[in-house]
C-alpha cells in the first residue's frame, strides 16, 4: 500500500478513515482467488491496540497453513474440493468485542471453525457464542475457565500449554538450577490474564517452599519504576515476569535493571523472546524465558522462511502455535471427511499420535484438571539471552 | 520501607515521570488554548515523531542532537498538510474537533500499522548510563528528558510573553475578532501554533519511544496522560501543564510505590473527577465566560 503523507488530500483522508473504521485486519487479509467451493475459516485476533503483535501472529500462522493447503490443491471433503479462506475480525484484545465478532463469524459468515482470540479475556468472552452454536474454537489463553466451564468445553481446544501445564515443571527447574533463590517477585497485568494466570504460578512456587510477592498494574502502563522500587524493598531474589505481553515484559526487564535489580529475571509464560530483546536492548542479557519453539529446528526454520517470504516484521511466537493448530484441524477434517463440527471434534479427540508440524506428536490431556482432554500438551524450552540472542538453555518435556 | 533514600528516589522517579507528561501535554494545551481544538490525534503525532527519530538516529546514524529536533521538524512540517485539509475546518469547534480528530488518530495509527507492522521496536539510547548518587539511582536518559522538558517550558513561556508572534498567539487565544481587528493574521498565527504544538508532540514522542518502546499504538498512553495533565492544570494554561504534570508524576510515583498501581490510578482519576465537579477550569485555568 502506497500512502504518502505529502499527497494527503481530502479523498485520501476519507479513504484512510475508511481503512481505519473497517479494521486494519480486513485491509491486511490477503484475498485468495475465487474458487467454486469456498470454505470460510474464522479468526478472532487483536489487530489494533496493545495485543496487536499477538493478533497478527495468530492471523499469519493460520494463513500460512491455509496457503499450504490451497497450494496443494485445496481441501478435499466428501468428493468436493474446497479453497480455504481466512476471515479475520478484530477483537481489540477485549472480551466484549470478542463476543461481538464471534457472533458475526457464527451468524453472518457461517464459520464452523474459529481460531483465537489470543489471550484469556477474548477467549472467555467468545465462548458463550461458539459453544452453544457447536462451533469449534482453538485458543491459547491461560485461564482455567476456558476448558472448565458450563459447556464442559465441548467445542473448544487449547492449542498450547497453559501455565497449569508448565508452572510446576518450570518451578522445579528454578529449584534445581538456582538453589540460592528464596523469594520471588511478580508484577502482573490487572486483567483476566493476570488474575487467572498469576495465582497458578504463585501456587506452584509456594508448593516448592518459595515466598512470593505480587503486585498488579493497569494494562497499557509503560512506567514501572515506582512498582519496581516497591519490589526492591521486598528483597526478592528472582523477578518473575509471568504472563506479561512482550512489550510490557521488555519494559519491566529494562526498568528492573535500570533501578538496580541484580538477581535473575525469568518469564514463565508467553511465547517468543525476540520482541523482549528488541525492547530491553542490552539490558536483556542473561534474561531467562519460557518458550514454545526453537527457531533452529528444521520444521520451525521452514515456517520461518515461509513467514519472511510473505510478511515483514518480527516472527511472533503465536504464529507457530496457530500454524500447528491449523494443521491439526485440517487433518481432523480430512479424517472426518465432513464439515460437521461434531464429527470433526470427535476426530480431533482421536488424533493422538498425528505428527503435527511444529510440536510433533499430538497429545491431548486435561481430564483430571478440567474434566476433558482438550488441552494440547507439548514440550517446552527455556531460553537465555546471550549476546542479544535467545539461545536454548534447557528442554523440559515432562508435565 | 520509608527511609530518606527511598523518599528521594520516589521524588526523582516522580520528576522523571512528570517531565514526560509535561512534554506531551504542552502542545496539546497550546492547540486547545488558541484554537479550541481538542487534539485527540496528539498521540499519533507523538508516534510519528518516534518513528522519524528511529529512522534518523537508529537507522541512518544521524548524530542525536541533530536527529531529535530534525525528526520533530519533519513531522511538524508534514502535519501542515493536515492542518490545511483537516484541522482548519475545526478551529473554534471544540466538540466537532473531538470526534473528527479521534477518527484522524485511528487513521494515522492504522496506516502506521500497515507501514511498520505491530511489533515493538526500540530506539537506541543516546545515553545509557545509570547514575548512582549515594543510594539514589537515576537513569541518565531520564535526566535528559527532565532537562529538555525544563528548557521547553521556559522557551514556551518566553516565546509567548516576549515575542511578537507569541503575543499574537495570546491575543488570538483571548479574542479572535479583536485580535483580527488589531491587524493580527489569525490564519498565520494558527498555523504557527499548530506547527509548534505538533513539533512538541513529535519531540516528546521521540523521547517516549526511546525511553519505553516504539509501536503504531504507542500514542494512546501519552494522549491519555496529556489529557489528564491539561484537565488538572487547566485547559490552555502553560503553567497549568507544569503544575498538572508535576502533580500527576509525583502522585503516581508516591502512590504506586507505597500502595500499588491500582490505588495510584484510582486516586489520579478520582482527583480529576473531583476537579471536574468542583473546579472544571482546572487548577490554573480560566473559567469560560
Amino acid at each position: 500500500m502506497d500512502l504518502r503523507f505529502g499527497n494527503f488530500g481530502f479523498r485520501a483522508m476519507r479513504s484512510l478513515l475508511a481503512v481505519s473504521l473497517t479494521g486494519a485486519g480486513l485491509a491486511l487479509a490477503t484475498a485468495p482467488a475465487v474458487a467454486q467451493e469456498e470454505l470460510k475459516i474464522g479468526a478472532i485476533a487483536a489487530l489494533s491496540g496493545g495485543g496487536t503483535a499477538w493478533g497478527l501472529g495468530l492471523q499469519r500462522g493460520v494463513q500460512l497453513a491455509l496457503d499450504e493447503a490451497n497450494e496443494a490443491g485445496g481441501l478435499k471433503i466428501g468428493g468436493k474440493t474446497y479453497k480455504l479462506k481466512l476471515v479475520v475480525f478484530d477483537d481489540q484484545y477485549n472480551a466484549a468485542q470478542a463476543k461481538v465478532v464471534a457472533d458475526r463469524l457464527v451468524t453472518q459468515e457461517k464459520a464452523g471453525f474459529i481460531f483465537g482470540p489470543v489471550g484469556s479475556p477474548g477467549a472467555l468472552g467468545s465462548l458463550p457464542v461458539t459453544q452453544p452454536a457447536k462451533v469449534l474454537q482453538f485458543v491459547e489463553g491461560y485461564a482455567p475457565a476456558i476448558l472448565k466451564n458450563e459447556w464442559n468445553a465441548a467445542y473448544v481446544f487449547r492449542i498450547s500449554n497453559s501455565n497449569r501445564e508448565f508452572a510446576e515443571p518450570i518451578v522445579k527447574w528454578v529449584k534445581a538450577k538456582m538453589p540460592t533463590v528464596k523469594k520471588i517477585g511478580m508484577i502482573a497485568p490487572n486483567d483476566a490474564t493476570g488474575q487467572a494466570a498469576v495465582p497458578i504460578l504463585v501456587e506452584a512456587y509456594k508448593k516448592q517452599g518459595y515466598e512470593v510477592w505480587v503486585d498488579y498494574y493497569e494494562r497499557g502502563s509503560k512506567e514501572f519504576t515506582p512498582l519496581l522500587v516497591r519490589m526492591l524493598a521486598q528483597n526478592v531474589d528472582l523477578f518473575e515476569l509471568n504472563s506479561n505481553a512482550p512489550g510490557e515484559a521488555g519494559l519491566l526487564l529494562k526498568q528492573a535493571r535500570q533501578v538496580g535489580f541484580k538477581g535473575p529475571i525469568l518469564q514463565s509464560g508467553g511465547s517468543g523472546v525476540d520482541e523482549i530483546i528488541e525492547v530491553a536492548g542490552p539490558l536483556a542479557e542473561g534474561f531467562l524465558k519460557y518458550d514454545v519453539i526453537d527457531n533452529s529446528l528444521p520444521a520451525v526454520s521452514t515456517l520461518l522462511k515461509a513467514y519472511n517470504k510473505k510478511y515483514s516484521g518480527v516472527f511472533n511466537g503465536t504464529s507457530p502455535i496457530y500454524y500447528n493448530a491449523a494443521h491439526i484441524l485440517l487433518e481432523a477434517i480430512r479424517r472426518a471427511d465432513s464439515l460437521d463440527t461434531t464429527k470433526v471434534r470427535d476426530e480431533l479427540e482421536k488424533l493422538g499420535g498425528y505428527n503435527a508440524p511444529i510440536f510433533g506428536r499430538v497429545i491431548w490431556t486435561g481430564k483430571q484438571e478440567y474434566g476433558n482432554d482438550h488441552q494440547l500438551f507439548h514440550a517446552f524450552i527455556i531460553k537465555e539471552v546471550k549476546q542479544g540472542k535467545g539461545v536454548v538453555r534447557d528442554v523440559v518435556s515432562s508435565p | 520501607m520509608l527511609s530518606p533514600i527511598v523518599l528521594v528516589q520516589i521524588v526523582v522517579n516522580g520528576v522523571g515521570l512528570a517531565a514526560i507528561y509535561i512534554l506531551v501535554a504542552l502542545g496539546f494545551t497550546l492547540l486547545f488554548g488558541i484554537m479550541r481544538v481538542v487534539n485527540f490525534a496528539h498521540g499519533a503525532f507523538a508516534m510519528l515523531g518516534g518513528y522519524a527519530l528511529y529512522y534518523l538516529y537508529s537507522i541512518y546514524d544521524v548524530p542525536y542532537l541533530v536527529a531529535a529536533p530534525v525528526a520533530a521538524l519533519f513531522v511538524a512540517a508534514a502535519a501542515l498538510v493536515l492542518e490545511r485539509f483537516v484541522y482548519r475546518r475545526f478551529y473554534q469547534k471544540m466538540f466537532q474537533s473531538m470526534i473528527a480528530l479521534l477518527g484522524l488518530d485511528m487513521a494515522i495509527a492504522s496506516t502506521a500499522l500497515i507501514i511498520w507492522d505491530s511489533h515493538e521496536r526500540s530506539i537506541k539510547p543516546a545515553v545509557s548510563d545509570i547514575l548512582q548518587l549515594g543510594g539514589i539511582i537515576v537513569p541518565a536518559d531520564k535526566l535528559v528528558i527532565v532537562a529538555v522538558a525544563a528548557i521547553a517550558l521556559a522557551a514556551f513561556y518566553l516565546f509567548t510573553h516576549f515575542t511578537r508572534a507569541g503575543l499574537a498567539m495570546r491575543a488570538a487565544a483571548q479574542d479572535v475578532e479583536t485580535a483580527e481587528a488589531q491587524g493580527i493574521d489569525t490564519r498565520v498565527t494558527y498555523q504557527l501554533s499548530f506547527f509548534i504544538a505538533i513539533f512538541m508532540a513529535a519531540l516528546a514522542g521521540g523521547f517516549y519511544g526511546q525511553t519505553y518502546a516504539l509501536s503504531p499504538f504507542m500514542g494512546e498512553r501519552p494522549l491519555m496522560m496529556a489529557f489528564i495533565v491539561v484537565i488538572l492544570g487547566g485547559m490552555g494554561s502553560i503553567p497549568g501543564v507544569a503544575l498538572g504534570g508535576l502533580l500527576l508524576g509525583l502522585g503516581e510515583s508516591f502512590l504506586s510505590t507505597f500502595y500499588g498501581s491500582s490505588v495510584s490510578v484510582f486516586v489520579s482519576f478520582g482527583a480529576v473527577i473531583l476537579l471536574l465537579v468542583f473546579r472544571p477550569w482546572g487548577l490554573l485555568g480560566t473559567p469560560e465566560k
